[in-house]
């Protein structure tokens, strides 16, 4: 059972990837395409009625894993509290700038808002993608399971590379939303960005690739096949945007980005929050699980809450999409 | 421990300022949206998309301030969320599948439809919207619940708190009878919000079709949960603080001495060196009445219990007597309203337009000084009766640290503050006759 909890918890935070990733890279490579006032504002209307249902992963997620390991929920963001408010103080600021955007006519107002909430989003991207590379490699803890390292620590070459790469990738993502939702020269511009951020992201995802495997050592023997699937799907994603169809470009970012997350996942289990250096231990699945009822009641509700929102979600979804114009 | 304590008050005060807002408004964009879209009225559909607006920013500050409270009992309540995690993880995760997802999602659909969008999708939405925010407001509740009366859990061989039942967790008398007044007390501010635009409508001689109905609305609605949040929910909700939690009793009502036939008192400052009421003014043998339905019940006061166990009276007993003593003018003056407005006397009454205009912001005052009596009268103890407060906080996390990010927080509260202040009245400002019906 405190596998399947893995598997939800992983789940939640995946589906936050791949929905809040497309929005994040939206608002960040927004300020690049845009062409004036009017193609900054048909850029954050492209994700407007989404972006925060989108957010509301990571916010179940971490809900989630409150209710399903709580020793782990309590000795991460405790022992990474700076860097945790930094991230709160982030989403705060990106939800701030794109809701009262909207509320005030004047363009000043809109630059304004439109740079921090680019910045914000930019960033964001960078922190998460740091917080994983560290998750990957592990990071000192003590006897009672709190983080025992530095903030420095967690600046170290391994998590700013997966950092940055996961800054190109959820650039690449949010191009190939933007190709896909936004009409006209605006879209055009968005599916050439897609072309040129696919090759940042190819030799990122290499480096990356390679650098998991050192830091990391023994993987299991089902995980060596996921280098091969997420190179097919980036090559999916080269086919989408060649062939002018963003759908496909989409769809497949979708796909390179799931597995990604899994291949992560499947990296760090049964680990919630592996020791540094590898091989020494960690908060395991096993070892913050809590009692068998509420490990029944958190799945059952977090299971059916997500068939729930599976089913209201996609038709919300069809009615909200659709091409939209700059005007 | 002290600044972390602060940094929660102060996350939590401002946060729910805006649920308030949220839970009380939701049922008027909800009923305003469903008459637009079902009757195709099209000055329901300029009110529903001016109440949808201010919802909107509403919302978007309730969003934004929320994030933290869900980080926080990780990042400064470590030790608490280790120790009851099995317990209280379980609302919270409900509020986040069930709850958020639903309402955020449809408000996107409501902001950003556009025409030729089916007419019974929109009005679902709207009643969607305030599902989702009752329903938040309900699994949080529940969570505080919990802490004010822990049920439905067990203890394991190393002191851990671990769930035994859900039901018994979400359902305890507390749980409902708490957020039925948490709730009413929301939709009381919500309608004094839109009794109150509208008032400021027919005093500014504008928009005066549009002001007259929100009046009407509002102030109905008004007199009607004026009188919920006492009785039942305020006076169940009592009963409950008397059962489980006396010691919090006595301090909200300022009672030093253990009396037969106790005295309410209506005023008076504690005096907590000398034990008794400064310049008190009683209803005798009126506490008695209202805790036991008995004028002669025996009600134990502070001196009843060790020292230790008293939450801080002087913070407790005021915030108490704010939310009664507001509460009390509500009701009159809701009662004042419908009965002018009953004999067709409203419009002329300019007074009484000032006076509801006026009482906007005090109904998000009596919200707050009931949960401020709530919470300080549960000290020392952060889960009743069972782990304390102090014992509760991050051991890595320092004070230095929480400085840091008090200093923050107040910095970015303050310009959303700021922000939410002044776009909000804008918005009143422009009014809903400037909207385009969808």
């Amino acid at each position: 059972m405190s596998i399947a909890a893995f598997v939800t918890i992983a789940f939640m935070f995946a589906m936050y990837v791949m929905l809040d990733g497309y929005d994040l890279g939206v608002a960040t490579v927004g300020a690049l395409i845009a062409r004036g006032e009017r193609d900054r504002s048909a850029a954050m209307a492209s994700i407007g009625p989404f972006w925060n249902g989108n957010e509301v992963w990571l916010i179940a997620a971490a809900a989630a894993l409150f209710a399903l390991f709580p020793a782990a929920y309590a000795a991460a963001f405790s022992g990474f509290y700076l860097p945790f408010i930094i991230v709160l103080w982030l989403l705060m600021l990106r939800g701030i700038a794109l809701e009262l955007r909207e509320h005030f006519p004047s363009e000043v107002w809109h630059q304004f808002w439109d740079a921090a909430f680019a910045a914000s989003s930019a960033l964001l991207i960078f922190v998460f993608g740091i917080a994983l590379g560290n998750l990957l490699r592990g990071v000192p803890l003590d006897a009672a399971g709190y983080f025992a390292g530095t903030f420095a620590f967690l600046l170290n070459p391994y998590a700013l590379l997966v950092g940055v790469f996961a800054l190109a990738t959820l650039a690449q993502h949010g191009a190939a939303f933007a190709a896909l939702r936004l009409d006209g020269d605006l879209g055009l511009r968005a599916a050439r960005m897609l072309r040129a951020l696919w090759w940042a992201v190819l030799p990122l995802y290499l480096a990356v690739t390679a650098a998991t495997f050192a830091v990391h050592g023994g993987v299991a023997r089902w995980l060596l096949a996921m280098p091969l699937l997420s190179l097919a799907e980036l090559a999916g994603v080269w086919w989408g945007a060649r062939s002018q169809r963003p759908e496909r470009a989409f769809a497949m970012s979708l796909a390179f980005v799931a597995t990604l997350l899994t291949a992560a996942a499947g990296t760090l289990f049964p680990y919630l929050l592996p020791a540094f250096p590898a091989g020494r231990g960690g908060i395991s699945i096993f070892s913050a699980a809590p009692s068998a009822v509420a490990l029944t009641c958190a799945l059952t509700v977090t299971l059916g809450g997500i068939v729930i929102v599976g089913i209201y979600s996609p038709i919300v979804w069809r009615r909200m999409g659709g091409k939209l114009r700059a005007e | 421990m002290l600044v972390d304590r602060l940094q929660f008050a102060f996350t939590i005060m401002f946060h729910y300022l805006f649920p308030i807002g949220t839970m009380g408004l939701a049922p008027f964009v909800a009923a305003y949206t469903w008459k637009a879209a079902r009757k195709r009225d099209e000055e329901s559909a300029r009110i529903a998309a001016f109440w949808t607006k201010i919802f909107a920013i509403n919302f978007a500050a309730g969003v934004v301030t929320g994030i933290p409270m869900e980080f926080q009992f990780g990042t400064n309540w470590a030790a608490f969320s280790r120790n009851t995690g099995s317990v209280v993880g379980q609302p919270l995760a409900m509020e986040g599948m069930f709850a958020f997802f639903l309402e955020s999602v449809f408000l996107g659909a409501l902001l950003y439809r556009r025409r030729g969008l089916p007419s019974t999708f929109v009005a679902w939405a709207g009643v969607m919207v305030c599902a989702g925010a009752w329903l938040s407001g309900f699994f949080v509740v529940a969570t505080n619940a919990w802490m004010q009366h822990p049920v439905g859990y067990r203890i394991a061989a190393d002191g851990t708190i671990l769930l035994e039942n859900i039901w018994r967790v979400l359902f305890s008398p507390f749980s409902y009878w708490q957020f039925a007044h948490v709730l009413s007390g929301a939709i009381l501010a919500g309608s004094f919000i839109v009794a109150g635009v509208g008032a400021y409508y027919l005093l500014s001689r504008r928009d005066e079709a549009i002001g007259r109905r929100l009046v009407r609305t509002g102030s109905i609605v008004a007199f009607a949960f004026a009188l919920i949040v006492v009785f039942p929910t305020g006076d169940r909700n009592g009963r409950d603080v008397t059962q489980y939690q006396p010691v919090k009793l006595a301090a909200e009502e300022g009672l030093f001495t253990t009396e037969r036939e106790a005295p309410l008192a209506i005023i008076g400052m504690p005096d907590v060196t000398r034990k008794r009421l400064i310049d008190p003014i009683f209803v005798p043998d009126f506490l008695s009445f209202l805790s036991y339905g008995n004028y002669k019940a025996n009600v134990n006061g502070l001196d009843a219990y060790a020292r230790e166990l008293w939450p801080p009276v002087e913070l407790t007993y005021y915030s108490y007597h704010i939310m009664v003593g507001l509460g009390t003018i509500f009701a009159a003056a809701a009662t004042v309203a419908v009965l002018l407005l009953a004999f067709g006397r409203l419009w002329s009454a300019r007074w009484m337009l000032w006076i509801l205009m006026l009482l906007m912001p005090f109904p998000f005052i009596a919200n707050e000084a009931g949960w401020v009596a709530t919470e300080v009268g549960r000290q020392p103890w952060i889960v009743y009766g069972l782990m304390k407060t102090a014992a509760g906080g991050s051991p890595t996390v320092s004070n230095g640290e929480t400085i840091f990010t008090l200093m923050g927080f107040a910095g970015m509260y303050f310009l959303l503050g700021f922000l939410f202040l002044y776009l909000t009245l804008r918005e009143i400002g422009l009014g809903p006759s400037r909207e385009n019906p969808a």
